[in-house]
């Protein structure tokens, strides 16, 4: 989706700066969002307090409030689709690949398609 | 420059005060009791700086749960997992749970955690006070179990058939049709509504689209979430 966006709007989008929490994308408070969205999901209050005022400094409070109200929602659709087994049809699933392994996220367990797709080593698993 | 619930737009307020309601009101498949219990299990998951492991049900660690439970011990030990650990997962712990929880029930369950884990992330995320219960409100669970009902491909979970014809994500809760009205007016209030979905250019007037999906990508990164 991210990918898609930014070619609709024209955004570069890299999303192996994505995952190492070093923006990756050429916009607008692309590095205070990227920042409070980690903060937001670990539990060191303290960084959270820093990355929370500074994102409200840069952008103001309304946008952080919506800020954090995506978070939430993410926090809540990867429950959801985990808790419910939610996969993609093989074709797509092979077409976002490549996103994935950008992303770091090529060999974990909610990938649910070791029959199908190329598997460059191991799938965690605890049972 | 502290933020209140007072700057929260009406309309995400109003979809987590109807969340946090029915986490404590009689369900499909749960008592108010019930699901007021399992929330109270999901929302120390949520929060617990030392979890318990993924492979440890939370029921079998003295202190961690009242001694008397009006939800069996195995929906604790899920929805604990579903929240802290849902990376995790697999379909051999799903098919281990359903098969002591119905598989309509376990939806419903999986609810709970999903309202728990937004409405605490939410909060969390901006320094607000901690997502506190509504007292519980009594009544018999509705056990109103739509026509229909099919197995899926996509996901683990039984749906209303057709199936796999939508998304998996949103054809995953239709099966209790509460639950999953519940869900999506709290993701058309957090994200984008749905009918907005198509449109790259859709915004609220704060976040652009690319900014909203670049804090999805990486939450959904630190989640290790493939889907």
């Amino acid at each position: 989706m991210l990918s898609w966006s930014g070619v609709e709007q024209g955004v570069k989008v890299d999303l192996g700066a994505i995952r190492e929490a070093n923006s990756g994308v050429d916009v607008q408070f692309a590095n205070e969002l990227l920042e409070f969205a980690t903060a937001a999901t670990e539990l060191d209050e303290k960084s959270l307090d820093a990355k929370r005022e500074k994102l409200v400094r840069a952008a103001g409070t309304a946008f952080t409030v919506d800020a954090a109200a995506v978070v939430a929602n993410f926090e809540m659709m990867t429950r959801l689709a985990d808790s419910s087994g939610a996969s993609m049809p093989d074709e797509l699933a092979a077409q976002r690949l490549s996103a994935a392994k950008a992303m770091g996220v090529d060999q974990v367990v909610s990938r649910r398609y070791p029959q199908t797709l190329p598997s460059s080593g191991t799938t965690r698993s605890v049972k | 420059m502290a933020i209140s619930l007072g700057d929260v737009r009406g309309d995400l307020r109003a979809a987590h005060d109807g969340a946090i309601e029915a986490l404590s009101s009689p369900g499909t498949w749960w008592t108010g009791a019930q699901r007021n219990e399992l929330a109270r299990t999901a929302i120390m998951a949520f929060v617990e700086r030392e979890p318990v492991a993924p492979w440890v049900g939370v029921s079998s660690v003295a202190g961690k749960l009242p001694a008397q439970l009006t939800a069996p011990k195995i929906a604790h030990d899920a929805i604990y997992r579903i929240v802290r650990h849902a990376a995790t997962l697999t379909r051999e712990w799903y098919d281990k749970v359903s098969a002591e929880i119905e598989p309509l029930a376990f939806i419903e369950l999986c609810g709970i955690a999903c309202s728990v884990a937004a409405i605490s992330a939410f909060r969390r995320a901006l320094g607000l006070p901690s997502l506190e219960l509504a007292p519980v409100k009594s009544g018999d669970p509705s056990r109103t179990k739509p026509e229909n009902i099919v197995a899926a491909k996509l996901n683990w979970v039984p749906v209303v058939g057709p199936a796999d014809q939508e998304a998996a994500v949103v054809q995953a809760f239709t099966a209790v049709p509460d639950t999953n009205r519940v869900i999506w007016s709290m993701a058309d209030a957090q994200y984008i509504p749905d009918k907005e979905m198509v449109d790259p250019n859709w915004t609220r007037g704060t976040l652009s689209r690319v900014q909203m999906e670049l804090v999805a990508t990486r939450v959904s990164q630190q989640r290790e979430c493939f889907y």
